[in-house]
């Protein structure tokens, strides 16, 4: 069994990160960590649990530019907070589809998205608002867009003795809009089969995060106008968009399947995205 | 001959019972769940709950394969961690090694040089903490090879195929070649002529997937040796008479010396009938004369227990008004490694598989096929699920043809009461007005009326036969303040059988409802009872308790005359009062007047006895049947294949209500548990013959949010039971046809078959985009 450090300080908490390097594993909900602890996946040597440090990033902030996410911010928070639900509704839907409640009341979403999951359902709607995260160490902090971040299955930039403190997103621009798909075997409590969240800018381009169609969360764009209405101009559109998937086969689905309703969900998404504009603040 | 419900109006009559319910009782009353507090607010003791201080602790060792020759097992590092008490492999057993089982005795306590399933334990590490236990585990080095199991019906029936069972088990056996371990035949009319004169022959196949019972509970096992050189053993089983007599039985011991304690199972659905690794722990309790305690994971259950899978090829004629000519059905069951009591499953199941229906020419031929899996159990419905999803699909199948709807072509065909479905020798007959059920869902679904576009409605309906043997015994003691216990061992695992004997005792001797408690899970104090299994207890043990009641009474009367000295002729019961020439008296008042004193109690008995019969296939008729009829409405999303329950309705036919609260919650659950197996459960399989999707991660059981906008439970009562006032089992009814009328519903939605189960998102797509190209 590893070893349990709660450490109260940011410093203290690097510092025991950087003396167990690859054996050490931050720890904050737990909901992906104890699992792989139980099937001995995973075999640390130490957790570090960040709930009890005082001087990391606060769970939310936000101001005129955008929102800032702590990594002890639970998706239960999240979804509760009214900026984040006027502003992200897309990111609102794709936490509220994580486990169940008493998962999102300690699920983290800065952890969801260092945890690396290809099916990561917050992954996809971050991926389309421009995350950037803020990776510390003693010898530092850095930043890296999340689409970077992501470097394979289970794989990110944030390595040994690091820690991401947060994840913050640029205010969406006006007479933006998004909105996130995704299809589960069932419609409670389950992992992605594919998921999708759809932006669409001001000027009619279309961003995507894609999960569970690839070894990690897939970013793609085009710019604009896409005119939805139009199959002419929205099919090539989604050609362009879609290239970038290279979904397997395995126990939760098809990769014939996936492909297939990957384009279905991503058609959704995109109209919804785009009922979502604003129409005052397009005009503006 | 009789009919089993003439039989029991005859047996009830015959014991003075009345037909209908007591005005005012607590019978027939939606009377809250006895100990459901406790299971609500978590104060219920679960075994893995249980403390025993001191225990020790077992892990098991695995090998990471489906079937394997195990060639030896190293076990000197697992005893070098510390904490480490003992690691036994087969060769600790005694020579050879213990077998037990229930239809054959196959089944080893640990592996015995053959893997024969992934999950197979091959070692078992004690140890003085779990994770030094499981440390242990992890440490033995098992070196095996690996063999060409057979993990599929077509492997396992391959002309060539490597056999699963050790030829040992039955020497003499004609199939003693092959994989199947069993078969069944069932016939009836001339086939030829009725095929004949068909005009309309529809013939097709389907498969039913292998599911699991995914008990919340996982269970375990604690073993005690005793002073005295016995063992008591708590295991949250569904039989703790029989796992008292396996323990009895594979280790010598008197069955005064096994003392099996049975906490509340959380959930059971067949899975946790019979014995499985309860006779190794015992052995390593009286081999370390230690505790020895066992708390399984989910994967470990899995591992353990599920439904046999099927396949089943079908052709039926019809005449052009509708009517059934004849059916003929070869089903093969892919029943697992070890036999438990899949031939039955098997041998039950077929016997239903022509249906509820008027069919003058049935052939049906049914195989057990043994595969290096899971050892396959009964579970709800027994066999009755996957037979029906054949012919209920082959009825709407007919119906496309003649241009019917499923409810007419139904209609047309199902049995009268009285009628037999089952013909010749071993015949069975409708103990019910099943019509009535089939109406009523028609009515509660809105058959006929118009639908929006990519929606479907089905219609279906299923039997299950109930027990066709049994016995149960039960002790009510009154005692002298007019409060009451209840000894019964059923096995109460959330289908609230308790809370019958509760309501039966408070109405037969006057009893305040709260002031009546029951004692079940205990075999030193607790008398006989065969089985919780097949729905029968509300009939078995509730008949039992009834008679212990009756007993009660007389006994009561008895000492009541002597005590006053009121000639005893001059007396009179009825339930819950004493009729003396002054007037009626409580039944508890009368008592507490005749006990004086010296006060004591009374103590009655009961007992409901069916025996079998040897010529029978079934080893005896019935003791009732259970029918329900199943209407579903959906929704299809035909670009990503998900499908919406909008209204589902269930009736089943129950004889009497004797807590309509009850019967609406195994309703409910029998019928979500059916959408599992309908829309998402299957255990699928790797080339090594492991789950792929061993864990509640990837094997997808219903939530509340799978469950149908609007479901709707009803019952038809005609108190034409066997079991008190009239009653009936009811507890498998809803699952046995919710894969027919989910996918007739698909089919009408949809204008596509789908005869696979189950019914997922990417089934129905696939089948779209063949419909489509």
């Amino acid at each position: 069994m590893p070893k349990y450090y709660r450490p109260t300080t940011r410093a203290d908490a690097l510092a025991a990160l950087a003396e167990g390097g690859a054996g050490a594993r931050p720890l904050v909900g737990g909901t992906d960590l104890l699992v792989g602890l139980r099937h001995h996946t995973l075999e640390p040597d130490l957790l570090v649990d960040l709930k009890a440090v005082t001087d990391l990033p606060e769970p939310i902030a936000v101001d005129d530019e955008g929102m800032r996410f702590g990594a002890t911010c639970t998706l239960g928070e999240l979804v509760e907070h009214p900026v984040v639900r006027e502003w992200y509704p897309a990111l609102v839907e794709a936490a509220l589809t994580v486990g169940s409640v008493a998962i999102r009341n300690r699920a983290s979403l800065v952890a969801n998205s260092c945890n690396a999951s290809p099916a990561a359902d917050t992954a996809p709607p971050l991926l389309v608002h421009g995350a950037r995260v803020t990776i510390a160490s003693l010898d530092g902090d850095r930043t890296a867009a999340l689409d970077d971040f992501f470097l394979g299955p289970r794989r990110t930039l944030c390595g040994p003795g690091e820690l991401v403190t947060r994840i913050e997103l640029p205010r969406p621009a006006p007479g933006s809009g998004a909105a996130f798909r995704r299809l589960t075997r069932r419609r409670g409590v389950d992992l992605a089969t594919v998921s999708v969240a759809a932006g669409v800018g001001p000027d009619g381009a279309l961003v995507l995060g894609m999960g569970a169609v690839g070894p990690r969360p897939l970013r793609a764009e085009v710019p604009g106008p896409v005119d939805l209405d139009d199959e002419a101009s929205l099919a090539p559109a989604l050609d362009r968009l879609l290239a970038a998937a290279t979904p397997i086969s395995d126990v939760r689905g098809s990769r014939e399947y996936r492909l297939a309703t990957l384009r279905v969900l991503t058609t959704r998404a995109v109209r919804t995205a785009a009922s979502r504009r604003n129409p005052r603040e397009m005009a503006s | 001959m009789t009919t089993a419900p003439e039989r029991a109006i005859a047996q009830r009559d015959a014991l003075g019972e009345p037909a209908d319910l007591y005005p005012g009782g607590q019978v027939g009353r939606p009377v809250l769940r006895y100990g459901g507090g406790d299971r609500t607010s978590g104060a219920q003791q679960f075994v893995a709950d249980l403390r025993f201080p001191g225990a020790l602790q077992v892990a098991l060792v695995t090998v990471p394969v489906g079937c394997a020759d195990v060639l030896g097992i190293d076990t000197a590092a697992a005893r070098a961690v510390p904490g480490v008490v003992d690691v036994v492999t087969a060769a600790e057993l005694p020579s050879p090694v213990p077998r037990f089982g229930v239809s054959h005795t196959d089944r080893p306590v640990l592996a015995d040089g053959r893997v024969n399933y992934h999950g197979e334990p091959v070692a078992a590490v004690v140890a003085e903490t779990l994770d030094a236990a499981q440390a242990a585990a992890r440490a033995v080095v098992v070196d095996y090879r690996e063999l060409p199991g057979v993990y599929s019906l077509d492997a396992a029936l391959a002309p060539g195929a490597h056999l699963v069972q050790d030829p040992s088990i039955r020497p003499e056996h004609a199939l003693i070649d092959t994989n199947v371990l069993e078969d069944a035949h069932y016939a009836w009319g001339d086939i030829e002529a009725e095929e004949a004169r068909a005009d309309v022959v529809v013939e097709n196949t389907y498969t039913f997937p292998m599911v699991t019972h995914f008990p919340i509970e996982p269970g375990g096992t604690v073993a005690v040796p005793t002073d005295s050189g016995g063992l008591d053993v708590y295991s949250p089983v569904q039989h703790p008479y029989l796992l008292q007599r396996t323990i009895s039985s594979v280790f010598g011991l008197p069955l005064n010396q096994v003392r099996v304690f049975a906490p509340d199972p959380g959930g059971g659905f067949g899975g946790k009938q019979n014995p499985k690794l309860e006779p190794l722990i015992a052995f390593l309790a009286l081999r370390t004369r230690r505790v020895c305690r066992i708390v399984l994971s989910l994967e470990e259950t899995f591992q353990s227990m599920r439904r046999a899978g099927c396949r089943m090829r079908a052709r039926t004629g019809f005449t052009s008004d509708g009517e059934l000519t004849f059916h003929r059905v070869e089903a093969d069951f892919q029943i697992g490694a070890y036999a438990d009591v899949a031939p039955r499953v098997m041998g039950k199941g077929s016997y239903v598989a022509a249906g509820p229906y008027r069919i003058p020419g049935v052939r049906i031929d049914a195989r057990a096929v043994m595969t290096n899996t899971t050892p396959s159990t009964a579970f709800r419905g027994f066999g009755s699920p996957q037979v029906s999803w054949a012919m209920e699909s082959q009825l709407d199948a007919g119906a496309r043809e003649l241009g019917l709807d499923g409810l007419e072509i139904r209609r047309r065909n199902l049995v009268a009461q009285g009628e037999a479905f089952v013909r010749g020798e071993s015949a069975a007959h409708a103990d019910g007005d099943w019509h009535q059920s089939l109406e009523k869902a028609a009515e509660l679904i809105g058959w006929g009326t118009p639908l929006p576009p990519n929606r479907g409605r089905g219609i279906a309906v299923g039997i299950k036969p109930g027990a066709t043997s049994g016995l149960s015994q039960s002790l009510v003691r009154l005692l002298c303040d007019g409060s009451a216990i209840v000894y019964a061992g059923t096995s109460d695992m959330g289908q609230g059988a308790r809370t019958l004997w509760q309501q039966i005792v408070a109405d037969e001797l006057g009893a305040e409802l709260d002031r009546v408690t029951v004692v079940s899970g205990d075999t030193g104090t607790v008398p006989f009872d065969l089985q919780t299994s097949a729905s029968r207890s509300t009939v078995f043990m509730g008949s039992a308790v009834l008679e212990a009641c009756h007993d009660v009474r007389r006994r009561v009367l008895e000492l009541y005359a002597e005590s006053t000295g009121v000639p005893a002729e001059q007396l009179d019961v009825r339930p819950g009062l004493l009729i003396t020439p002054d007037g009626e008296l409580s039944l508890p008042e009368a008592a507490r007047q005749a006990l004086g004193s010296l006060r004591g109690e009374f103590i009655g008995q009961g007992t409901r006895r069916l025996r079998g019969k040897g010529a029978h296939p079934l080893g005896g008729d019935a003791a009732f049947y259970e029918f329900n009829a199943t209407a579903i409405e959906v929704e299809v999303d035909r670009e990503t294949g998900e499908l919406l329950l909008t209204r589902h309705v269930t009736v089943s036919d129950v004889g009497t209500e004797l807590n309509p609260l009850q019967v609406v919650s195994q309703d409910e659950g029998a019928a979500i548990m059916g959408l599992g197996h309908s829309q998402m459960e299957q255990l699928l399989l790797d080339d090594h013959g492991r789950i792929r999707n061993l864990g509640a991660l990837d094997y997808r059981i219903p939530t509340f949010k799978d469950v149908p906008l609007e479901l709707v439970s009803e019952a038809v009562e005609n108190h034409d039971g066997p079991g008190p006032y009239g009653s009936k089992g009811i507890s498998e009814g809803a699952l046995l046809c919710t894969a027919g009328a989910l996918g007739a519903a698909v089919a009408d939605a949809t204008g596509v078959v789908i005869r696979d189960l189950p019914l997922t998102p990417e089934r129905v797509w696939t089948a779209l985009q063949g419909a489509d190209s």
